[in-house]
């Protein structure tokens, strides 16, 4: 098959183009506006809504194999030290201990680098026995001084919280792309602004905390390892399992993760904790079921970094953004990994430049939440725009429209002006309403830019009596992949979800991405789309061989076999008889993700508004409604992506007014590693949420999807900044935005005047 | 070793008797004798609300209470609240809304809703609120589960209100509303 030229239109309402776009070989053209849609659009129910409902869904803490023995992990109560000896010799010798090992041996890691770090662990027959067990284990540590906190690290005399060469303070990596304008020059462009606004934001670290806590289930069968993992990762987790790290090196491992618990972007990796269960398991030869506590999940499974960022904007004296400075710190904990604010995008900022340094603190290590980088960013670009509209004495709106190019937000803030009536319940004056109790709106802004790409595959079969199976090896953790691989092979074979069954989180099926940076939809559904289509083609073949007729005239539509051109077929066939018509068993079909083309815009955009209700006497913080005018490309099921939304403004509005992780600055550890005294938003903080979607047609691929898993939280929290101001007139710059941080701004404006 | 109690304990309608550690709770009882792994590990320390089961139609978190306890009780978990083989309105209203999604919190809020239309069948959203309070949702952003409830016990009064509809516009080639 050969790759085609054709004209496709891109866009959305009354804003589409025709654009030439080349077709990969074997591909179909994307939707278009003028396509009947039965299924893509509407909101069937989650395919696994009745297992979900019923307490049927297996995840993996509900693994209970035959023999299945209980893995405990052991833990460094020091925030630095070096491990001068472990002792297993004791904990072997406990009742019920099947298998220990030692992380020094697995991993050659004898330096402990945060409070809470994995020493070792143990596989007994009860949980209990390997509780006991852990406590057997003798260590002798080297204890070292250390540092929790950014400003302390930073401090001359501070600890090292590393190893060897490795300063505590170093330049992030520099992103990729052109140069931009040198330091001298932003320098001299902010000399020579009008006005400059210049502010240091500082936000807080977040953990994930998902509901269900990290773990597998390992078992070697004797064949190979079989992994039940609760990540979100299905294929990353095979690849660990089978090469290199840890020294696992299974000949062949299946990874089973069928129902996912969430994940938030900290269940990539098995972790250390799921290698120690592998060996466990081939040590001990029975499976092993080890799953962190929720202590062990919030000190060592990730977090959001935390952000120090100034920032200097300046003005000309028509109101233009003409020059953007930047400096960020943030903590990864003890790793070397990346603590980036996205603070320079979204808008037109005139020369810009930043400069960012990583600090390295003896805290648990950072990892992957819901757009990493970007809600921490956004609340200081976002605050500082703000800022700079008030300055410019321009409608914070308009402002912003002002420096803003994108083709989707441009439509979008007049869709959240109206819908959250922006123009009669703002205060023209910031905290100008009458009262103690006193309301307020604010608005933030996204980017995202997720295509989805090649490396995966979906497979369709068309089974005689009908029922049709829709399968990839990738997981659903929560998201939907389940229910919109089916939806998309449905459409094309013209059938409701009620006879599609749909196979996702096994490692035995076609590959699919890990669920991160919002790639999973639109990686998968073109691929499940085409292999849909291919089988219908199959289908119709066999109709044609069957009936005499013609396959290129026919097609099927509401589980019929019909005509292309609207006129009778001889006989009426409905789809399962046309299905029972197959001399082979089945019609088997797997097709490959094709690349991307070109589109619309490569980005979607988002635009959110927070209506505020701010207590000057007490500080508390009421979120009324978050406005969320969101884009993913064409909505494939509204129910599913209504929901992503709902679920990433929540996330935003706990990191906007409860999460923190908070350590002691005095014991090295998280205070509060528990769901008690780290706040995620309950049922009675949960705002009215008004989810508005801007249907495009975005080109690049067949089914014009693009991610949504991220952008709808990124600017919660900043909106939600901006609408405090709006109520109060004092700007807190610091998250989460605590009663007592409201009363403190409150009383700097006071004492301001 | 630890002691073993040996209790006929009364779950969804049925005698269950059962050994078990008498350190053991309510929780690894269920999910490890009984199998009955509906009910969901989530903290262990009653923060989170996921393993919410029925004791004598009260909502209680059973990562906090033995099993041992148990003598004479009725439990009830969300393996026994199909009726028949029909999903209860509140598990229907949860499919239908989508107010599951990883869907692990959710066996836990159905129990918590289950107790509240027992005692009060027209709860107002605030009582919805407070008494769901207890019960943790990291995905939905809770506004389904919130309509759920109410549509479920609509339903159970007899009345037939549709629930809400997702709000896709924007376009005229917008998604349509839902179904």
């Amino acid at each position: 098959m050969q790759t085609s030229e054709t004209t496709i239109k891109v866009g959305y309402g009354d804003n589409f183009k025709e654009i030439k776009v080349i077709l990969p070989a074997g591909d179909i053209p994307p939707y278009q506006p003028e396509d009947k849609l039965e299924l893509i659009g509407k909101s069937p129910n989650r395919a696994d809504a009745f297992a979900k409902v019923t307490g049927r869904a297996k995840y993996t803490y509900d693994q209970q194999l035959p023999g299945m023995i209980f893995g405990r992990i052991l833990r460094s109560p020091h925030a630095n030290a070096d491990i001068k000896n472990i002792d297993l010799t004791e904990a072997k010798a406990m009742p019920g201990v099947r298998a220990a090992l030692s992380y020094v041996d697995v991993f050659g890691r004898s330096a402990i680098r945060y409070a809470g770090q994995g020493i070792a662990a143990i596989a007994a027959d009860t949980e209990q026995q390997a509780e006991d067990a852990l406590a057997a284990i003798r260590v002798d540590y080297d204890v070292l001084p250390f540092c929790v906190t950014k400003e302390a690290s930073m401090k001359d005399t501070a600890p090292q919280v590393g190893r060897g060469d490795q300063e505590n303070v170093v330049p992030a990596r520099r992103r990729r792309g052109g140069r931009g304008p040198s330091v001298e020059e932003v320098d001299a462009a902010l000399k020579s602004a009008e006005t400059v606004i210049e502010e240091t934001f500082n936000t807080q670290v977040q953990t994930h905390s998902p509901l269900e806590t990290h773990g597998v289930v390992c078992d070697w069968n004797g064949v190979d390892l079989v992994c039940y993992a609760s990540t979100q990762a299905t294929f990353g987790v095979q690849r660990e399992m089978t090469s290199g790290r840890g020294s696992v090196k299974a000949a062949s491992a299946k990874v089973l993760g069928e129902f996912v618990g969430g994940g938030f972007g900290s269940k990539f990796s098995a972790g250390s904790e799921g290698v120690a269960c592998a060996l466990l398991a081939k040590d001990a030869g029975k499976p092993v079921h080890l799953m962190l506590d929720r202590r062990e999940e919030q000190t060592d499974a990730g977090n959001r970094p935390d952000a120090k960022q100034n920032i200097k904007l300046g003005l000309n004296k028509d109101g233009e953004i003409v020059a953007y400075k930047v400096k960020n710190w943030g903590t990864p904990g003890s790793g070397g990994g990346g603590a980036g604010a996205n603070n320079d995008s979204i808008y037109n900022l005139g020369l810009k430049h930043k400069e960012e340094l990583t600090v390295r603190t003896n805290c648990g290590g950072a990892r992957a939440l819901r757009a990493p980088g970007w809600p921490q960013g956004v609340f200081a670009l976002e605050s500082i725009m703000d800022m700079a509209a008030e300055k410019a004495g321009v409608d914070p709106i308009d402002f912003r429209r002002k420096h803003d190019s994108h083709p989707i937000r441009i439509a979008q803030y007049g869709i959240a002006r109206e819908r959250s009536e922006w123009d009669t319940k703002r205060n023209v004056v910031a905290g100008s309403g009458k009262g103690t109790v006193k309301t307020g709106l604010g608005i933030g802004s996204s980017l995202w830019f997720q295509r989805g790409g090649r490396g995966a595959a979906v497979r369709v079969v068309i089974h005689k009596n009908g029922v049709v199976d829709v399968r990839n090896g990738a997981q659903d953790i929560g998201t939907g992949t389940r229910t919109i691989i089916g939806m998309c092979a449905a459409e094309e074979l013209g059938i409701d979800m009620s006879n599609v069954r749909t196979f996702i989180g096994n490692t035995d099926d076609p590959r699919g991405p890990g669920s991160g940076g919002s790639t999973t939809a639109p990686t998968l559904t073109p691929a499940a789309r085409l292999a849909g289509f291919r089988a219908k083609e199959a289908l119709l073949a066999v109709v044609a061989e069957a009936k005499g007729w013609k396959a290129e005239e026919l097609d099927l539509q509401t589980a019929q076999v019909v005509r292309k051109d609207g006129a009778a077929l001889p006989e009426k066939l409905s789809f399962n008889d046309a299905c029972g018509l197959m001399v082979e068993d089945n019609i088997d079909i797997t097709e490959d993700r094709r690349p991307n083309y070109d589109g619309f815009t490569g980005t979607n955009a988002g635009v959110q508004i927070a209506e505020v209700e701010v207590d000057t006497e007490t500080g508390q913080v009421r979120v009324k409604k978050i406005t969320a005018v969101s884009d993913c490309g064409k909505v494939i099921n509204a129910k599913l992506a209504e929901s992503q939304v709902r679920g990433g403004v929540i996330g935003g509005v706990g990191y906007g007014l409860f999460e923190r992780r908070i350590m002691d600055r005095g014991e090295g550890r998280m205070v509060n590693a528990n769901l008690e005294s780290y706040k995620v938003v309950g049922m009675a903080d949960c705002p009215e949420i008004d989810v508005v979607f801007l249907d495009v047609y975005m080109g690049h691929n067949n089914t014009n999807v693009m991610g949504l898993g991220e952008p709808p939280k990124v600017a919660t929290a900043a909106a939600i900044a901006n609408a405090v101001y709006n109520a109060t007139g004092a700007r807190v710059t610091s998250l989460p935005i605590t009663p007592r941080r409201v009363l403190e701004a409150l009383a700097r404006k006071e004492k301001r005047g | 070793m630890s002691n073993t109690t040996t209790l006929t304990l009364r779950i969804n309608d049925e005698d269950v008797t059962v050994a078990f550690p008498t350190h053991h709770t309510l929780l690894e009882v269920l999910r490890e004798e009984c199998r009955l792994t509906g009910t969901k590990h989530g903290c262990e320390l009653g923060e989170c609300g996921t393993c919410t089961v029925l004791v004598d139609g009260k909502p209680m978190l059973s990562c906090l209470v033995l099993a041992a306890e148990m003598d004479g009780h009725e439990i009830r978990t969300v393996e026994g609240m199909m009726i028949g083989n029909t999903l209860h309105p509140l598990q229907q209203a949860f499919a239908d809304l989508g107010a599951a999604q990883c869907g692990y919190c959710t066996p836990g809020i159905l129990m918590a809703a289950e107790a509240l239309l027992e005692a009060n069948p027209d709860p107002t959203r605030e009582q919805i609120q407070e008494a769901l309070a207890g019960n943790l949702c990291r995905c939905t952003g809770y506004i389904k589960i919130l309509e759920a409830v109410e549509w479920a016990a609509a339903t159970q009064r007899g009345e037939d209100t549709p629930p809400a509809k997702e709000s896709i516009y924007g376009s005229p080639h917008a998604a349509t509303k839902g179904e």
